[in-house]
């Protein structure tokens, strides 16, 4: 059985958002090494959305990493915070880049305002 | 009530498995044999359930709309009432689809009826069958009535209204958390309509006109990539590993965020679990057609009017199958699978006032505890994904083994080693306590190029039995990857894996026929296939070795 869940809360929110960047790019640093069995989870808080806006998050070669899909918001709310797995061969040396882009609907990709995306965090936690 | 067992055995890797370590079940978990299963749809039992579904559904279809278990009506309970982003999430729509499947069963004239579950793990695409009739609501039973807006308006917006004005005061207390101060404001929700801008925002619509209710289609059943992603075996168990039914450190937690009421809509606080926010929203939208039709209108399961299509419930079969995984799981791991303290007394007393039950009527005040359990409805599932997170799991140490090892040749991906008669003779007689076990290296899958990390070990089978369930008699067992994959991406790494060979004597007939002296050892054959998905390559077998305990 593996141990409890180590809890801990870091993160480093490198914005590089230039005008008209396709995504933005968050440098994760884990804490501290992970462990056996441990795993790497990203929170990503978001503000308001419209219907149907989804952020895509990948590595920076382009592996896919999760897609958020806000479902059930009212309009006008934020969408909420989403706690997303992160594989733990996406780390070297304890550090990852993640983009995070949203979609748009004529098929062309913009990086999210700070408005849209407000914080990203990573966390160690145990498995079972 | 007659106790039962968890038939499939399921076994997980160790991360020391490619050193010297085998691993074994501890135990069986018992189980209180349920009145009613809910059955994977791909297999027997789920496609004579669907016959019995389809059936249900054009019988609520055909219900006037003043009958609340009309189709379109049922699905306004959910728009009414369903809770998301909060921690009555898994339990509200329990008591949902709890009421919905005993109102299928009458209407369909199957007592036996059970909802079955989709296991989009394991299938990411729609199930054909989900677009026969009555199943899809691009089907031309659906047209009468969601043909265009003008059309639903006129049949469903009067008895609606009619609805509206017979609430209790306690229920108008709920829809106001909701924003819902009055019908039109829950009307808008129907058309897009936003009065604040006085015009109508076609993502916002819950309406979907027939031949746009759904964005997949037979032809088109696939999920899209990403959407398989999320719901793909390393999210899945990563949101079955959370110890605790809630907790304010989300990592930690198996539901999303705790609320003052479950029609607490989502805001900036809101935290989604791993499960919620991912496979369950992508599924929902990915279906309705978000990203291929952006910006809307987008099909039913996009919005709160998902109830439309008939796929929600078996996708929401699914979420509550998880919900009970995570459930024994905890119980394995003698963990608890509730909050404790105030939190459960918070969580159990939740009014929930908007169910109707198979007669429709109004169940009237129910409380979330009432839905905690499954008994409550008296179903339990046919095993699915995830099922391998339930046993706990004894690591035994080869030394612990009793020798002799027989090892076996490998030729063709098939393993074959001779064994004495009389000890698979005394393998047989055992039934319940293996004297056989086969000791299968194998490399571990990549999971960027395979579908999946399960394999099932065949023992016996004649060369044209390519895939087998778990009531096969040459079926041993599922080796099921699981935990961190190789951090070297292409670099394969082998992993050992300890398997009771069946105790069916078919699994040796062929053998056995071969060898009818009982002198000369029987040549039994194993083999390992991909398991769901049989057109998938088989791994390719490193070494077959049978100890005798």
């Amino acid at each position: 059985m593996r141990r409890l869940a180590a809890a801990f809360v870091c993160l480093s929110f490198l914005a590089q958002q230039a005008y008209g960047a396709e995504w933005r790019e968050v440098e994760l640093i884990l804490p501290r090494a992970l462990e056996t069995g441990e795993t790497v989870l990203v929170e990503v808080q978001l503000g308001t959305l419209p219907r149907g806006m989804e952020i895509e998050v990948s590595t920076a070669s382009g592996r896919e990493l999760g897609m958020i899909s806000p479902y059930g918001i009212r309009t006008g709310n934020a969408a909420g915070t989403y706690t997303l797995p992160i594989p733990p061969d996406v780390f070297t040396k304890g550090r990852a880049t993640i983009r995070l882009s949203i979609n748009q609907p004529d098929r062309t990709r913009r990086a999210p305002t700070e408005d849209e995306v407000k914080s990203v965090r990573v966390k160690i936690a145990g498995g079972m | 009530m007659q106790p039962t067992k968890i038939t499939r055995r399921r076994f997980l890797e160790t991360t020391a498995a490619a050193a010297s370590v085998a691993m074994l079940p501890l135990g069986v978990i018992a189980q209180t044999k349920a009145k009613f299963r809910r059955y994977n749809v791909m297999s027997a039992g789920g496609k004579k359930a669907l016959a019995s579904y389809a059936r249900g559904v054009n019988a609520m279809l055909k219900l006037p709309a003043t009958d609340p278990r009309n189709w379109f009506r049922n699905a306004f309970t959910h728009l009414m009432d369903c809770p998301h982003g909060n921690w009555w999430f898994y339990v509200w729509h329990r008591g949902y689809l709890g009421y919905f499947e005993e109102t299928i069963r009458n209407l369909s004239g199957d007592p036996t009826f059970a909802i079955p579950y989709w296991d989009w793990t394991t299938l990411p695409e729609i199930p054909a069958s989900l677009f026969d009739a009555f199943l899809t609501p691009r089907d031309m039973a659906f047209e009468p009535y969601t043909g265009n807006l003008g059309r639903f308006t006129a049949f469903i917006q009067p008895p609606l209204k009619a609805h509206w004005d017979s609430l209790t005061p306690a229920q108008r207390d709920q829809l106001r958390v909701r924003g819902y101060t009055d019908f039109d404001l829950l009307w808008n929700d129907v058309t897009g309509y936003n009065p604040k801008n006085k015009f109508g925002i076609s993502g916002n619509m819950a309406y979907a006109i027939t031949c746009g209710a759904r964005y997949l289609t037979r032809d088109n059943p696939k999920l899209d990539k990403k959407t398989t992603y999320d719901v793909s075996p390393f999210i899945v168990r990563s949101g079955l590993l959370p110890r605790e039914f809630y907790s304010a450190d989300n990592k930690l937690s198996f539901t999303s965020s705790k609320t003052p009421s479950h029609n607490t809509q989502p805001d900036q606080t809101t935290e989604f679990s791993i499960l919620e926010g991912f496979p369950h929203n992508k599924v929902h939208n990915y279906i309705g057609g978000v990203g291929p039709v952006d910006p809307g209108p987008y099909g039913n399961m996009t919005n709160f009017l998902s109830p439309v299509d008939p796929i929600f419930f078996l996708h929401h079969s699914n979420m509550d199958r998880l919900w009970d995984v995570w459930t024994r799981k905890q119980q394995a791991l003698k963990l608890p699978w509730l909050p404790t303290g105030q939190d459960l007394d918070t969580l159990s007393k939740e009014p929930f006032l908007f169910y109707v039950n198979a007669k429709g009527q109004p169940v009237g005040e129910s409380k979330a505890g009432e839905y905690l359990n499954m008994d409550r409805f008296g179903y339990d599932y046919e095993p699915g994904f995830g099922e391998e997170l339930v046993n706990p799991l004894k690591v035994m140490p080869l030394a612990e083994q009793t020798t002799p090892l027989l090892q076996g040749t490998v030729q063709n991906n098939t393993a074959s080693v001779a064994i004495a008669p009389a000890a698979i003779q005394k393998h047989i007689d055992a039934k319940t306590t293996p004297a056989l076990l086969a000791r299968i290296t194998l490399p571990r899958p990549d999971v960027t190029s395979s579908l999946t990390r399960e394999f099932d070990v065949i023992v016996g089978a004649p060369d044209e039995v390519t895939e087998v369930d778990a009531d096969s008699p040459f079926y041993a067992g599922t080796i099921a990857f699981f935990g961190k994959m190789p951090s070297m991406e292409g670099m394969a790494m082998d992993a050992t894996f300890t398997v009771p060979l069946p105790s069916a004597p078919q699994a040796f007939a062929q053998a056995l026929a071969a060898s009818p002296d009982k002198s000369t050892p029987a040549n039994i054959k194993i083999r390992v296939v991909p398991s769901h998905h049989p057109r998938e390559t088989a791994p390719a077998l490193k070494s077959v070795s049978v100890h005798a305990l």
